[in-house]
């Protein structure tokens, strides 16, 4: 009997060791995301992609701490502050993460997306120099982003701001990035991100939207 | 009862041992030069336990890691640091010193002599774009090479002229391997133009001087054209031009890509409506079919393979001075050129890249009754290996072979005359980052040929310093060596090189869109082939003791940023140079060496009008030239040269584009010489007649379609 008790407890003690490990790292994430969605300043991205960074090399298996640690990198290369050159050092260590996330999880839309996001990031840093370059490579990036999970309203979201400022360059009309953001939108809706996934982006497409109307 | 009591005591005992076992690490991370570094990340090795450095380079936290743990600190630009450190509770202070690594990104780069064409670069000479949006440049690549600094505009030659060198001074290199014959055959005075379709490259390397020990067999100049590693997606491309139509097909898969052209071109209907100043019997004319492929090599490495052949021809006839009757002149042309590259890493410090290139060029040419037929080979094969020692040093080492052939027959007499030699060459060049601001360059090339059964080794050496954020130095020395023309060397196969010395001092600013280069330069040239006599094809006298010298300045400003969605360039370039060579006897100004030259380019796109207008103007002060009724040699000047030249790119839609062009709309008279009769007529005087432009505008209009499945593709790179 005493036997039977200690196997048990054993166990149960199993179970809750595992248990916590991932909790731990979900809790770690969870709190860090929340860090990360009140950053603003460079220094309080910088620590917050230092610490999904942290993370990243604890958890080898784990696509997401790189993922957010490159978000934090690009939001950084499109500080305006910056010289083009610091712009472009954050943007390629963005790119660098998401390669080494694809690693880990290959064929993944919102990585995809991210990586599409931080090359618009170079575009933007220099457009007059980059855009016939560069364009063309950022809308690939979206369309494959958009392929992977026709789904991913971010994918969505971020062709269609790239359509919308090739269709003021052309001067032709800006209906099908609209109609894109709108889609974007109802996607937003209907898939709502759970926990620790990606899940920024809504604000920002019903503010292009209203630049629509 | 007492079994809980004891139950709760240990787990209070517990977590208070876990408090116990918690160390405290703090401590400031400082650079090498004492700075404070904010945002270094600093943690305990596979755990989640660490910080990020403060404004004043402070850190702080806790770890419940027990026993010897690693602790790491990394930050973008510094080497990552490590450390074994105990925790046992007692707190731990460590003051950490990160040292800077060298990046491309943040490190110096050597500018004196280059331009390089490169999107990614902060430094704007040249974009890759600008090759084909240059108005004047008519969508030729050496055309848009020519509105930059150290060059010279000879319109009635095309090719590209460096510093007071000659067209053949200058070598055009195609994925790191040399083309021969470069430039479409022509007639005299019919200006000629580079062979390959300005859309195939993504960028482009133009060095005016001290350039790497990578390249040899070029007194003055070399320009490096890189093909596109892999474009984007699936597309055909059609043009319909006033001159001729092509189309273009991209295939794309996941690791290869193909591309396959067919061009034509025939000027007969633009002459027919369009007056020219010269009779053409058979408007110029070509055709030409070339196909890219490229594979992907494992994670990094990248194979291409490339295939261009053409034909063309055209006829004139020519006025010569010292006949009554014009000349008949035609010209026929047929060119291969195949060419083989790969790139490739081996490991972290390690890299390879090299290739194989052929080229095959068959001229005939009839004046008159006399039929010559000139037949050029050249083979290059080329391996270099790279090897990364460290962020601050790398080398690599490469070796080559040249294989030329070289034939000319004057085919009614079946007089053949002909030679084959081979070159071998090493070369080893070293860089060196003293700092993130100071690098130097050194390398040395050493070379033997067959035919002349010489060895010799040229010295290469750099050295580039950053001053501040914004502006650099750079200071460039080279020893260069090159064999005569095959015309020369064909009658006397003991030609020896011809060398030159560059001594160049360059100042590079940039900042938002504002670029300005200053450049100063002396080149010396010794060993120049002379004769004696010549009837335009056979040479007496030849021999290697000619000498001169070409210095002077060149600025250089380019601004995206002051005028609203308009980007403009100004260069200034002044040349004073002689040189002892062909039949003078004392040293002359050639004639391809202005001496005061200046561009002004200018683009702006227009959105209302869904159209980017552009245009050009290049001056110079004139050509030098002979005039035998004169005293002295190359003593007289021609007035100065001007064009003009305007261009309008409509996009209807993205994937349309409509491009008109007018070059010389001002329709200046340009004069480029003057040739004389060879007898004095009645009264003594040598007659003499202007060489002047075939004609005084050209008129281009074409029509762009890309279909792709992406409806903002367009052709904007064939302008």
């Amino acid at each position: 009997m005493k036997k039977l008790i200690l196997s048990i407890a054993l166990v149960f003690a199993v179970v809750i060791v595992k248990a916590n490990d991932s909790s731990a790292y979900i809790k770690a994430m969870k709190a860090k995301i929340e860090q990360f969605n009140k950053s603003q300043s460079l220094e309080e991205l910088q620590a917050s992609a230092n610490a999904f960074e942290r993370i990243a090399q604890k958890e080898a298996t784990e696509w997401l701490p790189l993922y957010y640690a490159a978000f934090g990198y690009v939001k950084m290369g499109f500080n305006e502050t910056l010289s083009l050159d610091e712009k472009d050092i954050y943007l390629n260590k963005a790119i660098v993460l998401v390669e080494n996330a694809e690693e880990i999880s290959p064929n993944n839309s919102e990585l995809t997306a991210l990586k599409g996001y931080a090359l618009m990031g170079k575009l933007t840093a220099d457009a007059a120099s980059r855009g016939q370059t560069l364009s063309p490579q950022v809308m690939q990036t979206f369309g494959k982003a958009i392929q992977q999970n026709p789904e991913n309203p971010r994918a969505l979201y971020l062709m269609a701001q790239m359509e919308y400022g090739m269709a003021q360059f052309f001067g032709s009309g800006t209906e099908k990035a609209c109609a894109m953001t709108q889609q974007s939108i109802s996607l937003f809706e209907k898939n709502p991100s759970e926990g620790i996934m990606p899940s920024w982006g809504l604000g920002g497409a019903k503010a292009m939207l209203s630049r629509c109307q | 009862m007492k079994k809980l009591n004891l139950f709760i005591t240990s787990i209070l005992l517990l977590t208070s041992l876990k408090v116990l076992s918690q160390t405290q690490i703090s401590g400031v991370v400082k650079s090498q030069k004492g700075e404070a570094l904010i945002g270094a990340n600093i943690f305990i090795e596979n755990t989640y336990d660490g910080a990020s450095s403060d404004i004043e380079g402070n850190f702080k936290f806790a770890t419940t890691e027990s026993g010897q743990q690693t602790l790491i600190v990394s930050m973008i630009g510094f080497h990552p640091y490590q450390k074994q450190i105990n925790c046992n509770g007692t707190t731990i202070t460590i003051n950490i010193t990160l040292k800077e690594k060298i990046d491309q990104l943040n490190a110096v780069t050597i500018s004196a002599g280059a331009m390089e064409a490169s999107d990614m670069k902060k430094a704007v000479v040249m974009k890759p774009l600008d090759i084909v949006t240059t108005s004047g440049a008519l969508g030729d690549i050496v055309g848009a090479f020519n509105k930059l600094p150290g060059t010279a505009t000879v319109g009635n030659d095309g090719r590209l002229f460096v510093r007071g060198g000659d067209a053949s001074e200058t070598n055009i290199y195609f994925d790191g391997l040399q083309v021969g014959n470069a430039y479409g055959s022509t007639a005299q005075n019919v200006p000629t133009r580079s062979r390959f379709n300005p859309n195939l490259f993504k960028g482009s390397f133009f060095s005016t001087g001290g350039y790497s020990a990578e390249y040899g067999q070029a007194l003055s100049s070399a320009l490096v054209l890189n093909t596109i590693d892999m474009p984007l997606r699936n597309q055909t491309d059609i043009s319909v031009m006033s001159i001729g139509g092509g189309i273009t097909q991209t295939l794309v898969g996941e690791r290869n890509a193909f591309t396959a052209s067919a061009n034509f071109m025939d000027l007969a209907p633009y002459m027919s409506i369009i007056n020219q100043n010269m009779e053409f019997t058979n408007a110029p004319s070509n055709w030409n079919v070339e196909a890219l492929g490229r594979q992907k090599i494992g994670k990094s490495g990248l194979l291409k393979a490339f295939v261009h052949t053409e034909s063309a021809s055209l006829a004139i006839n020519r006025d010569d001075i010292n006949e009554t009757e014009k000349i008949h002149t035609t010209v026929d042309n047929t060119y291969h050129f195949g060419n083989v590259s790969f790139k490739n890493t081996i490991n972290e410090s390690w890299s390879y890249y090299g290739g194989a290139s052929l080229s095959y060029n068959t001229d005939e040419i009839s004046l008159e009754n006399i039929a010559l037929k000139k037949v050029n080979k050249l083979a290059h094969v080329k391996g270099v290996l790279v090897h990364d020692v460290s962020d601050r040093f790398s080398y690599k080492n490469g070796f080559e072979t040249y294989q030329k052939h070289y034939s000319e027959e004057v085919i009614n007499n079946e007089a053949v005359r002909a030679y084959n030699e081979l070159t071998a060459n090493h070369f080893v060049e070293a860089d060196y980052y003293f700092s993130k601001k100071l690098v130097l360059r050194a390398g040395l090339r050493s070379s033997y040929n067959d035919l002349i059964n010489k060895f010799w080794a040229t010295p290469r050496a750099s050295l580039a310093y950053q001053v501040n954020e914004n502006g650099q130095f750079s200071l460039a020395y080279g020893q260069f060596k090159q064999l005569p023309k095959e015309e020369l060397r064909v009658q006397q196969n003991n030609l020896e090189n011809a060398t030159a010395s560059h001594y160049i001092l360059n100042y590079l600013y940039s900042k938002k869109g504002r670029t300005f280069r200053g450049e100063l330069f002396n080149k010396n040239y010794n060993q120049l082939v002379q004769y004696s006599n010549t009837d335009g094809f056979d040479y007496e006298g030849l021999r290697n003791s000619g000498e001169g010298y070409a210095r002077g300045f060149d600025l250089f400003y380019r601004d995206n940023r002051s005028l609203k969605e308009t980007d403009f360039w100004i260069t200034y370039s002044f040349v004073d140079s002689k040189r002892n060579f062909k039949d003078f006897s004392s040293q002359v100004t050639p004639n391809y060496a202005p001496k005061h030259n200046a561009s002004v380019v200018m683009k702006r796109f227009f959105q209302p009008l869904h159209s980017q207008l552009g245009f050009s103007y290049s001056w110079n002060s004139g050509y030098p030239f002979h005039n035998p009724n004169k005293a002295g040699e190359m003593q007289s000047m021609t007035k100065d040269y001007n064009n003009l030249s305007f261009s309008w790119s409509y996009l209807p839609k993205p994937n349309l584009i409509i491009h008109f062009e007018c070059s010389n709309v001002l329709g200046s008279q340009n004069i480029f010489g003057y040739e004389y009769a060879n007898q004095p007529n009645t009264s003594g005087i040598m007659n003499g007649r202007p060489i002047s432009q075939v004609a005084d505008r050209f008129i281009f209009l074409g029509v762009f379609l890309t279909l792709s499945k992406d409806k903002n593709a367009n052709q904007l790179n064939n302008l």
